[in-house]
């Protein structure tokens, strides 16, 4: 491994680095403030690292990762969203016991997780990165005490155990089938020898375990509950860099392997991509809790994101690539905004905890309701543009019935998004329910940002545009 | 030397995880769910094992080892996870993990 190659994976080593460098001084009883500002400073290193790191792009280290402008761009995108997370999780966690330590080591280990996903190019690394960001979650969902996130936990750990080992045996019959584990390799081999029963076999049980890691329809089932239960920030750290790592990388295995063009996995995905739309819109109507509701609307955003996926080519890696940063920026200021309003010892979730926030808190409404906004895809917002190159790439591909499902189901969303803006801005009634709490500055200006970036992202694509063109021709 | 075809190994790989699976929907005890995801995940690394010997690549050996890493990992974890809701109720009964709807 020459300098070059470490010089390539810089962002990755920053972290390891930090994580280990937080633990040798969570000896020495640091105050939450520290711990949280040497994992933003951590995750801001990591992400100037990668100037250095895309001077020595494009470039495989070794076979297990590929570092290009693709594995760059998302790699910059799960830092980003890590740091909006950790200055959430400051406000939140500010108050609990003790200094904390762990919640940030274990948010800087799952982050890396994530980025091994993005930059994986093989078999082991896919494993590797999705078992290091898997087993952090557990402790990230189980970080607040109480009984409902020790529950969440549980029930997400044991699905999630079960998904791995259905991964890791798919990945086995893949590897008997085919002899290697490298995505660019397994796609030469599958074009020269077509697909036999044992490699559809293990292409099904992985498709199994991403689509739970994504929560699809129908593996969404814990889904709810987990978002629900989990400390809200976390629940954006789940909805946002565990779902769009795995995103990033099932979106490189496809195009790489070019495997979508089996006749049965894309059938099988295109079956996902509806359920998980459908599923997703209608159940979210129904529901009381905030958390619930967003959890249900993540759940439908897989399924727009898996039409592009379908559609495939440049056209449809630049949708899914913009749809997934507009998407983050989107779930993670929702969820956001939940945590700025939830705190030590109460979780702001029901509905109708917000009536009338407007009249109390105008900003803070208002950037929850952009937010809303962008994730139902109005003009403006990020989440227009991002759903505009979907269903543009969708049509281009001529997937009618996909985009007609795709246009249903905006409509539907539109519903339960605009009823909680209706909730936030309507009149509150009864007694007040006492002052709120002062916000958080950290997360206040972390929402501000997300905001901005929202409606930057929403009227000036060219800059994201291009770096998503760059990212395509990595290896389209 | 006799030798043993792969296929074998990986028939006998697919019936323990199928006996995992099984074990994992029929329990309800916490500790035998743990307990029947490890073995999903053995039948998993001898899959990889037999898979290894098929191409004579030693991959399919370091797969394994990887599994068995991340296996200790995620049962040490989930130990803790779970003893902490056994503290707390007194029940390994994954039924009971109410609180939550469905």
């Amino acid at each position: 491994m020459s300098a070059t190659d470490l010089v390539a994976i810089l962002p990755m080593l920053v972290l390891t680095m930090a994580a280990v460098a937080a633990t040798v001084l969570a000896a020495f009883r640091t105050s939450h403030a520290f711990n949280a500002a040497l994992a933003v400073s951590a995750f801001a290193l990591a992400l100037f690292s990668l100037v250095p790191a895309s001077n020595a792009a494009p470039r495989a280290v070794t076979a297990l990762i590929s570092v290009d402008a693709y594995s760059l761009l998302f790699t910059g995108l799960l830092l980003g969203a890590a740091i909006a997370v950790t200055l959430f999780s400051y406000g939140y966690n500010e108050g609990r016991e003790g200094g904390l330590a762990e919640f940030y080591i274990v948010l800087l280990i799952a982050t890396l997780g994530a980025i091994v996903l993005a930059v994986s190019a093989h078999v082991a690394t896919f494993f590797l990165g999705l078992e290091i960001l898997g087993v952090s979650l557990y402790v990230l969902i189980a970080s607040d005490l109480g009984e409902r996130a020790n529950e969440a936990s549980i029930k997400y750990l044991i699905l999630a155990g079960i998904a791995s080992s259905f991964l890791v045996f798919g990945m086995a019959l893949v590897y008997t089938e085919l002899g290697t584990m490298e995505f660019s390799e397994m796609a030469r081999r599958t074009g020269e020898s077509g697909a036999g029963p044992l490699l559809l076999a293990g292409l099904a049980m992985i498709t199994v375990a991403a689509g739970f890691k994504l929560a699809a329809a129908p593996f969404h089932m814990w889904a709810p509950d987990v978002y629900e239960g989990a400390p809200a920030p976390v629940g954006a750290f789940l909805a946002a860099v565990s779902k769009g790592a795995v995103a990033a990388l099932l979106l490189r295995f496809f195009l790489q392997t070019g495997s979508l063009a089996l006749h049965p996995l894309f059938i099988v995905f295109g079956a996902v991509a509806v359920a998980s739309m459908f599923t997703g819109n209608i159940l979210a109507l129904f529901q009381t809790s905030i958390k619930r509701t967003l959890a249900y609307s993540s759940i439908a955003h897989v399924g727009y994101l898996l039409i592009a996926f379908l559609a495939g080519g440049r056209a449809g890696m630049v949708a899914a690539g913009y749809y997934l940063a507009a998407y983050f920026v989107s779930i993670i200021g929702a969820f956001g905004a939940v945590t700025l309003l939830s705190g030590k010892d109460r979780e702001l979730d029901l509905l109708d905890d917000y009536r009338g926030l407007a009249w109390q808190r105008p900003w803070l409404a208002g950037a929850f309701a952009a937010m809303l906004l962008s994730l139902a895809g109005m003009p403006l917002t990020a989440g227009f543009l991002g759903k505009f190159f979907v269903a543009a790439a969708g049509v281009r591909e001529a997937l009618w019935f996909f985009v007609i499902a795709f246009a249903i189901n905006s409509a539907i969303a539109v519903y339960y998004y605009l009823r909680i803006i209706t909730v936030l801005f309507s009149p509150s009634y009864g007694e007040a329910p006492g002052p709120l709490p002062r916000l958080p500055l950290a997360g206040t200006v972390a929402l501000g940002a997300l905001t901005l970036l929202l409606v930057f992202l929403g009227v000036y694509p060219g800059p994201l545009l291009a770096l998503l063109e760059e990212a395509a021709s990595a290896f389209l | 030397m006799a030798t043993v075809p792969a296929e074998y190994a990986l028939a006998l790989a697919a019936v323990l995880f199928a006996l995992g699976l099984t074990g994992v929907l029929v329990r309800r005890n916490m500790i035998y769910v743990l307990m029947s995801i490890e073995v999903m995940l053995n039948a998993a690394g001898l899959a990889f094992i037999a898979a290894g010997y098929r191409w004579a690549e030693p991959d399919g050996q370091v797969m394994f080892v990887f599994i068995l890493t991340l296996a200790a990992a995620e049962v040490s974890v989930a130990l803790a996870v779970i003893f902490r809701f056994f503290h707390r109720t007194g029940t390994l009964d994954l039924d009971k993990v109410g609180s939550l709807k469905g």
